[in-house]
């Protein structure tokens, strides 16, 4: 990128099931405030927005146009991005891209989702086209379903691993004030008793449909280390969406194609002379749908070998103690405000490198992270954050 | 059985008439239940006014368009108002509930500093006029649910 | 609701009346299929054949859904059609327990017929579902075949002319 960009704010709401004592623009709202407190200015400092979600699940056509007053946005330059799964991070790269270019100093990138309002499965199985794939897709938990099966088979992980991911992502939950799923789960027996969804997703391994919102200031060079005494650099992003899958969605059975993940990170990681991820960066904020999405991720991102997720998560090596931690936050299965979850990856690294994660902060010292999204069928952005 | 697929004529291409039914329920809010509740108990229209720069919005919300405070104050607006401008649609629309032709327009209340959009009845549509006076007329109490549709409709004054 | 601190969950000591508005109607829509994916519908609905159509520069067999260009090459398909063989592997299947919303009919709902992916005799993959829906007679590898809707009036739905695919004895 031509000039340097950092994230000076970061603001989010309280996920949760349901908000009735707000709509959603002031949900919104919400949020914005949060984040121009954390930055410590005035909304009249900032100088464009940009609006990421994902409409089906609102039902609401172009839902930002009435939030405009909530935001403070009123009369200035901004654009919307959906985007699928991958949609927070194409926003927060769209204002990275708004400044770097030298058209604005500062932009706010705003991304929500209010799940209450409608039903994520259905709005995710309206993207099946009605002429060819009208009841073969439930959502995005069959497609996961499909992944698992391949998952374990491949790799020889067992559910007990996938409610070894649930007990982790809990633990960061339960610290993290703003997540949603706060299940207090103690034993891997615990996990294993919720219900199947489609087999062999069960419910404590998939996400929830959060209501949320995720607001971030980024600043240029020139600006940010005037606003905040900790500014977070971006220092690269990718994002890749590459074609489906010709069997299976999230996961390739054939083992004959491309993904997404191991195209992002050919790029991304050659580009900044990652070789090895695990000593080179400090702390991955992956989006992850489902558990055993996790440990197939560890894999598609060179965290470990081909086959070696779930050993990580056996050892304890991505807690929140650990020598390389994942998703201290709890993750996309503990909070998922889909057009938000992206940002909120990139928030939480943040606040991470910050040191300002509170409860949830990482023991090691973060200087250098990644957060990534995921999107359907075969899609992936990646960002990678520094402290200097 | 209604045929869900056709074949268009003299071509293979096929059409699928289908449909997208996804459930969404809209939460009003605090701000916007505590209209709608007045508006269904007391047959009040109350609106929202901002202490730094006096605007008043009706329907009430929550921050000011201009500064970007909140909105404190809570006003009662009066039932009579000007007709900014209105519209006739004589075609109807399968989720439309009324039949056409339907009259509606922006009403912007004596006391408030914002239109909002409603229908206009007990007027035919040549008498429509912009700047005339309306006033609003309610459903019956056990008729009205806490929507905007409480009130009926807006009939010309005078 | 709360002024001054915005991220502050609202208190659950007092319930005041929240408005909740319901939009419950279908959102009725026309799609075209076009003349690449209309060439399957056709054969299907007259002769119950599946076909798909292959790239002239990677050879590849494009069986969801056929389109006019290559996704890899990017190229333009033209009009190589391949009759798909009706018989194969189940791959790989899943099962739904619990009942999620489809949009397309309306309502909640458990598919009892498991969907899979199904490889074909001549080796390309087919996403479908399958007749048997006793789930502890569901093995991977197991030999299919397709069952088709046989009332002539009722087919003219493309994929869906195909019920599913039913478990061949050995």
């Amino acid at each position: 990128m031509a000039g340097r960009v950092a994230i000076v704010g970061v603001g989010q709401t309280h996920h949760t099931t349901r908000r009735d004592d707000v709509n959603l623009p002031e949900m919104v709202g919400e949020a914005v405030r949060a984040a121009l407190a954390d930055a410590q200015l005035s909304i009249k400092d900032i100088e464009a927005f940009i609006f990421s979600n994902m409409e089906a699940f609102e039902g609401i056509l172009l839902p930002e146009h009435g939030m405009i007053t909530e935001v403070g946005a009123t009369g200035k330059p901004g654009l919307k991005v959906t985007g699928g799964g991958t949609t927070g991070s194409e926003a927060v790269g769209e204002g990275c891209h708004m400044i770097s270019a030298g058209l604005y100093d500062i932009t706010m990138v705003i991304s929500w989702q209010k799940h209450d309002c409608g039903d994520a499965t259905a709005g995710i199985s309206a993207a099946a086209v009605p002429t060819f794939a009208k009841g073969m897709v439930t959502g995005a938990v069959s497609e996961f379903a499909k992944q698992a099966l391949s998952y374990m088979k491949e790799s020889g992980a067992r559910e007990e691993h996938a409610a070894m991911v649930r007990l982790k992502a809990d633990r960061g939950a339960c610290r993290n004030p703003y997540s949603h799923l706060k299940l207090g789960l103690k034993s891997i027996d615990e996990v294993l008793q919720s219900p199947y969804l489609v087999w062999p997703i069960r419910l404590y391994d998939f996400c929830p449909q959060s209501c949320g919102a995720c607001v971030l200031v980024l600043a240029s060079e020139k600006k940010a280390k005037k606003i905040h005494k900790k500014p977070v650099w971006v220092a690269d992003f990718e994002v890749v969406h590459q074609e489906p899958f010709r069997a299976g969605s999230f996961g390739d059975p054939t083992g004959t194609e491309t993904y997404s993940q191991h195209v992002a990170c050919e790029r991304l990681y050659k580009r900044n002379g990652i070789t090895n991820v695990r000593k080179q960066v400090d702390l991955a904020e992956i989006y992850e749908p489902s558990t055993w999405e996790e440990m197939s991720l560890y894999e598609h991102f060179y965290f470990c070998e081909k086959n070696e997720g779930w050993k990580l998560i056996e050892k304890g090596v991505t807690n929140i103690e650990g020598d390389f931690p994942v998703n201290c936050s709890g993750g996309v299965i503990a909070s998922n405000p889909i057009g938000a979850t992206p940002v909120l990856r990139i928030a939480e690294a943040a606040l991470q490198i910050r040191g300002d994660a509170g409860e949830h902060q990482a023991t090691r010292d973060i200087k250098t992270a990644i957060a990534t999204a995921l999107g359907g069928p075969n899609w992936t952005a990646m960002f990678l954050l520094k402290r200097s | 059985m209604a045929k869900v697929t056709e074949k268009l004529e003299g071509m293979d291409v096929w059409v699928y008439h289908g449909k997208i039914h996804i459930p969404n329920t809209y939460s009003a809010g605090a701000v916007g239940s505590r209209f709608l509740i007045e508006l269904r108990d007391n047959k009040r229209i109350m609106g929202t006014r901002c202490p730094a720069c006096s605007l008043v919005y009706v329907p009430a919300r929550s921050v000011c368009r201009d500064c970007f405070g909140m909105l404190s104050e809570w006003i009662e607006v009066g039932r009579k108002g000007t007709l900014l401008t209105y519209a006739v649609a004589y075609q109807g629309n399968p989720v439309q509930p009324l039949e056409p032709p339907v009259a509606y327009g922006i009403v912007q209340l004596d006391g408030a500093d914002t239109g909002f959009v409603h229908m206009l009845g007990e007027v035919a549509p040549e008498q429509l006029k912009v700047g005339m006076k309306v006033k609003a007329v309610f459903k019956i109490k056990k008729e009205r649910q806490a929507s905007i549709l409480d009130i009926k409709y807006f009939k010309p004054v005078g | 609701m709360a002024k001054g601190s915005p991220t502050k969950k609202p208190k659950k000591s007092e319930q005041p009346e929240y408005i909740r508005i319901k939009f419950d109607l279908p959102r009725p829509y026309h799609w075209s299929t076009g003349r690449y994916l209309g060439k399957l519908y056709a054969e299907a609905k007259e002769n119950k054949k599946l076909m798909a159509n292959r790239c002239p520069k990677c050879k590849e067999i494009k069986v969801h859904a056929p389109t006019p260009v290559c996704p890899k090459c990017k190229v333009d398909m033209g009009w190589d059609w391949v009759e798909l063989p009706q018989t194969g592997t189940v791959f790989q299947y899943t099962y739904q327990v619990y009942p999620l919303w489809d949009p397309h009919v309306g309502g909640r709902w458990a598919n009892p017929h498991p969907p899979a992916i199904i490889l074909l005799d001549n080796g390309v993959y087919l996403r479908h579902l399958l007749e048997e829906t006793d789930t502890k007679k569901l093995r991977e590898g197991m030999r299919v075949q397709a069952v088709w809707e046989e009332d002539y009036e009722k087919r003219g739905q493309g994929f869906q002319d195909i019920l599913y695919f039913r478990t061949i004895e050995e």
